[in-house]
């Protein structure tokens, strides 16, 4: 395979064909009629995903060092240029985006009914917004990205959403974009600092990377505005109140691209450019404390806010909020296994979460409610769909042998060295975690069939079964057999974890300059 | 590289060969139409010979530039630098647009008396010599011109009570702006001997600032503030914009603040060059109070029109940040974000013109719901200017909000910078709802005239600054070199004096 992918130079061009293959799909779309527009976007994105999948052999596993890098000048005078590239934790999260992009088109296949040429163009839009966010290497680049996603999203929820689609939309909008613009603040003081100690103005990342160090008694200052920014994204509690609302309104699709992709882009930015960027700020004892006490707080609260959701997708939604406190947890405790628990959290809620949200819409399309209160005993009417419904559940619950598992016990197991209260507390997270999501199983499949017209639903259809399988497939793989994936994100993580500093490599603080990226 | 000696006649007749050609093109087109006024024919004419206008002079302007004509020693007068050539041409693309939106405008609200395409011309010559002013009285003769000329526009709807009410207040304000800018230049003359830019900044430098002087200074800060509606001098604008027809206040938006802008960046960077301490101060009050204001009170209107004048004092509040920075950086961040607000602002201000039915005198929120799916192409071309203006990557607006943001940061000032994304976050509640309004409401009842279409010369104006507003949002580097460039030559013209 690699040597096939050498043959055809695979790693000089994949990078910029992920980005514009989308873009031009838009055409087609918009140009053609509406009725094949949906047919259009599936082939479009069925080809990304396999255009993609090269990139597993693509990329040397053996360095954690950020490969296939390729840089074209875009704005020169200010040291701006078209730069991407990727290392094992960008991999995972470009497959896991282009993985997901076929199947959000398929379920929107009979939930999309109106100006569906938009929808799908913004869909596209979206896809090249998502994977340019993963592999951009470039601060001003990486910015443009992170806020292009930005109107595709708006459109999806505030065009083909829910009944609140008004309000849901432009609170997305406003939050992200308040944390962004900081950022955006921060880039640039971030840039003329290192400017002033380094003499060149460049916003190439491995360049701000190695002289983050030199932009002094700012730097608290600017890992705020870095850390706002991601940690709306995230969303980390207090900044999550805008996340219910997109959820619950967005269309199916819309929500399982938030909460699978975009939700994912806040950690990764954790990952990529805060924390690294700022180890001594981000590590410090204080802001250490502050975060793992947000994180756990984040558990623990989403998980007791989703038990008394009457709403199912409501529900899954603040049980993102926990997850994703998971996560937090897992970066800020800065050991191997917890900082690879948290990359496969990431990858897992993808697969679990947005399964969850699948088969909540393909609920809604039958019935046309949410409300847990609405369903009861359907195991009885449509078995497929509940089997399904309760594997889904039970991998995000992280029932051993299941994806959920894997990660949650790796951050558990990397952060109980460093913070053994606040790891004790998150535990609790995992036992709500099951009790919600046992609980609304229940009432939703289980007990008496006491509505009439549930008595009528239908079975999954073969589109639908079509959806769930590869994602049933991900579940299991990562849960039964996480190796490849773990093995893959390892020498990344090894490098993150070098470049912070953290307790574990702290004595190798002489060698932070690591080594530039093999071209 | 062309240099002139401005002390003889062919030197200066040289130097203002687009001002002149103007000028002489504008007395052309009067006694044509002092013979025809009364058809709606007439009234067309009067306009694209105006526009034939705007284009030779643009061309004039355009030859200096590429030559790179310069003053033989110190440029008396009339400046001749590339802030100058610059700032002019937006001025005249600002009047080329505004003509071409007013052709079918003016048939359509049936003010077919074609005077209004002089006046516009007249108004541009002010703006063209405000923007090149070397000394404080052809400064103050720029202003004049121009704003007598604006004023007459502002109430150029003589049956429409809004458009008299906005003209007299226009023309009160004006005039008390005027005052103090008088009395500005006559202490500045008094403190210096001068009327010079560059001989009086080359008096007061050195030295810090005396009493005398200092008044002068903030009388002149007073005079231009009120033209660039800066808070607390903007309490005309909303009105005079509500009330002017729609391609007039959008020549207001976009032409004289272009000039008045041009205008005091370069008093402040060649006669109080070394003053900052006295003008930085008052430059960032009066930018964080307009960006506060303008973008608060705007969340609160329901007309567009009202929405985009506070907008407008919003944006002057962005502008003034760039003027804090004082320095080359600032002074081409000033021309860029004027470059793309005025490109974003005249394409709105024609989508409003296209919008508004005949007689009223507001398109609101709700009038333009459901747009999206009558006319997909208006919708499209007004969410893109929407986000220009918000500042949304991808468009001008992000790259002039960007150089800005670069200008200040550079002169270690980021509490101006969060001031204005916040600001900028503010702004996103008024922009968005007008996406969502088009987009995501339906249609009401009451739909818009059936008779509202893009007029060609209309649409062809404002698809050519959407397409810009794009095309530049993806690859400014063309216009990030010139705005470095004539940034630099602002201080070039001031140094050879500053420095003594």
């Amino acid at each position: 395979m690699t040597a096939f992918l050498h043959s055809i130079a695979y790693g000089s061009w994949i990078l910029h064909a992920l980005v514009l293959l989308p873009l031009i799909g838009v055409v087609p779309v918009l140009l053609g009629p509406e009725a094949t527009a949906k047919r259009t976007a599936l082939v479009i994105t069925t080809l990304e995903f396999l255009l993609s999948v090269g990139l597993w052999w693509a990329l040397d596993p053996g360095f954690g060092t950020l490969q296939l890098i390729s840089d074209s000048p875009w704005i020169p005078a200010w040291g701006i240029s078209y730069r991407v590239g990727l290392d094992g934790i960008s991999l995972v999260m470009v497959l896991l985006t282009t993985a997901l992009m076929p199947l959000s088109v398929l379920a929107s296949w009979r939930y999309i009914t109106q100006r569906e040429r938009g929808f799908y163009a913004l869909m596209l839009t979206l896809l090249t917004g998502m994977v340019g966010v993963f592999i951009a290497l470039d601060l001003f680049v990486f910015y443009i990205f992170f806020e292009v996603m930005l109107i595709p999203m708006y459109f999806i929820i505030g065009i083909w959403g829910g009944a609140n689609r008004l309000y849901a939309a432009i609170k997305f909008f406003i939050y992200t974009m308040a944390g962004s613009l900081l950022m955006l603040v921060a880039i640039i003081v971030l840039v003329w600092k290192v400017s002033a100690v380094t003499g060149t103005i460049s916003f190439a990342y491995e360049h701000l990377l190695r002289n983050a160090a030199g932009v002094g008694s700012v730097a608290p200052w600017l890992f705020a505005a870095f850390a706002i920014a991601f940690a709306i994204k995230v969303p980390i509690f207090p900044f999550h109140t805008w996340l219910p609302d997109a959820h619950v309104e967005a269309p199916t699709a819309g929500s399982v691209l938030l909460a699978s992709v975009m939700l994912k882009i806040g950690t990764y930015g954790f990952l990529r450019f805060a924390v690294p960027f700022f180890p001594h700020v981000a590590l410090s004892p204080a802001v250490s404390t502050l975060m793992v006490t947000l994180a756990v707080v984040g558990i623990v609260y989403g998980a007791l806010v989703a038990m008394v959701q009457p709403d199912v997708k409501k529900l899954v939604a603040y049980s993102s909020v926990s997850h994703l406190g998971f996560v937090m947890l897992g970066i800020w405790a800065g050991t191997l296994q917890s900082v690879q628990g948290a990359l496969m959290i990431m990858i897992s809620h993808g697969f679990s979460t947005g399964a969850l949200f699948l088969l909540i819409g393909m609920l809604y399309e039958r019935r046309h409610t949410r409300l847990i209160a609405d369903y009861g005993g359907i195991a009885r009417v449509v078995p497929v769909f509940s089997l399904i419904l309760t594997v889904v559940s039970l991998s995000s619950i992280g029932l051993p042998g299941l994806n959920g598992f894997v990660g949650e016990f790796l951050v558990l197991l990397g952060s109980f060295g460093a913070y053994p209260w606040a790891t004790g507390i998150a535990t609790t997270g995992v036992i709500f975690a099951a009790a919600y999501l046992l609980w609304a199983l229940q009432r939703i499949i289980f007990n008496p069939l006491d509505h009439a017209e549930n008595k009528s639903l239908t079975d999954l259809t073969p589109r639908e079964l079509a959806v769930m399988a590869p994602l049933l497939v991900g579940i299991l793989w990562l849960g039964l057999y996480p190796g490849p994936v773990l093995r893959r994100m390892e020498p990344a993580s090894q490098r993150y974890l070098q470049l912070v500093g953290s307790p574990a490599t702290r004595t190798t603080e002489a060698a932070r300059p690591v080594a530039e990226a093999r071209p | 590289m062309i240099q002139l000696d401005l002390g003889t006649p062919g030197g200066i007749t040289f130097a203002l060969i687009p001002e002149l050609l103007l000028t002489g093109w504008c007395l052309l087109v009067l006694l044509v139409v002092s013979w025809r006024h009364e058809t709606a024919e007439d009234s067309r004419l009067a306009g694209w010979l105006s526009f034939a206008g705007v284009v030779v002079s643009l061309a004039g302007m355009l030859a200096l530039w590429f030559n790179h004509t310069s003053a033989e020693g110190l440029a008396q007068m009339i400046a001749l630098d590339g802030y100058r050539y610059a700032a002019s041409t937006i001025a005249l693309l600002s009047a080329a647009g505004t003509i071409l939106l007013s052709l079918g405008y003016l048939e359509r609200e049936r003010l077919l008396a074609p005077e209004y395409y002089p006046l516009v011309l007249l108004a541009t010559i002010g703006m063209m010599f405000l923007a090149g002013a070397e000394d404080l009285i052809v400064l103050f003769l720029g202003l004049e011109v121009m704003s007598v000329a604006v004023y007459v526009l502002a109430g150029y709807n003589r049956v429409n009570p809004f458009s008299s009410e906005a003209a007299l207040k226009y023309f009160l304000i004006g005039a008390f702006a005027s005052g103090f800018l008088l009395y500005g230049i006559a202490l500045v003359y008094g403190a210096t001997g001068t009327t010079s830019l560059s001989l009086a900044g080359a008096q007061l430098a050195g030295k810090p600032l005396a009493l005398m002087p200092a008044l002068g200074l903030g009388l002149l800060l007073i005079g231009l503030g009120f033209k660039i509606s800066a808070v607390p001098f903007h309490m005309w604008a909303p009105d005079v914009y509500d009330g002017s027809p729609t391609p007039v206040s959008g020549f207001m938006a976009t032409g004289v603040k272009v000039a008045a802008f041009a205008a005091l960046t370069r008093v402040l960077m060649e006669t109080f060059p070394t003053a900052t301490n006295i003008w930085q101060p008052i430059v960032a009050g009066l930018a964080i109070a307009s960006m506060l204001v303008g973008n608060l009170v705007a969340l609160a209107q329901r007309s567009l029109k009202r929405m985009l004048a506070y907008s407008s004092i919003a944006h002057a509040g962005y502008l003034l940040v760039a003027v804090w920075a004082g320095t080359p950086t600032g002074a081409g961040a000033v021309l860029l974000y004027l470059l793309a607000y005025g490109l974003t602002t005249l394409a709105s201000f024609g989508f409003l013109a296209v919008l508004g039915r005949g007689g009223e005198r507001d398109v609101t929120y709700d009038d333009i719901a459901g747009l999206a799916a009558s006319r997909p192409g208006v919708a499209l071309g007004l969410s893109i200017c929407m986000l220009s203006l918000l500042g949304f990557p991808g468009t001008v607006g992000f790259i002039g909000k960007w150089y800005i943001l670069n200008a200040v940061i550079a002169q270690n000032q980021a509490f101006l910078a969060v001031i204005l994304v916040l600001t900028s976050v503010v702004s996103a509640g008024y922009y968005l709802p007008v996406i969502m309004a088009m987009y995501m409401k339906p249609a009401p009842a009451r739909a818009l005239q059936p008779g509202t279409r893009l007029w060609p010369a209309a649409a062809g104006v404002v698809a050519v600054a959407v397409v810009a507003v794009i095309v530049l949002g993806f690859w400014p580097q063309p216009v990030l070199d010139l705005a470095g460039e004539t940034g630099r030559t602002l201080t070039q013209t001031a140094m050879p004096l500053a420095g003594q």
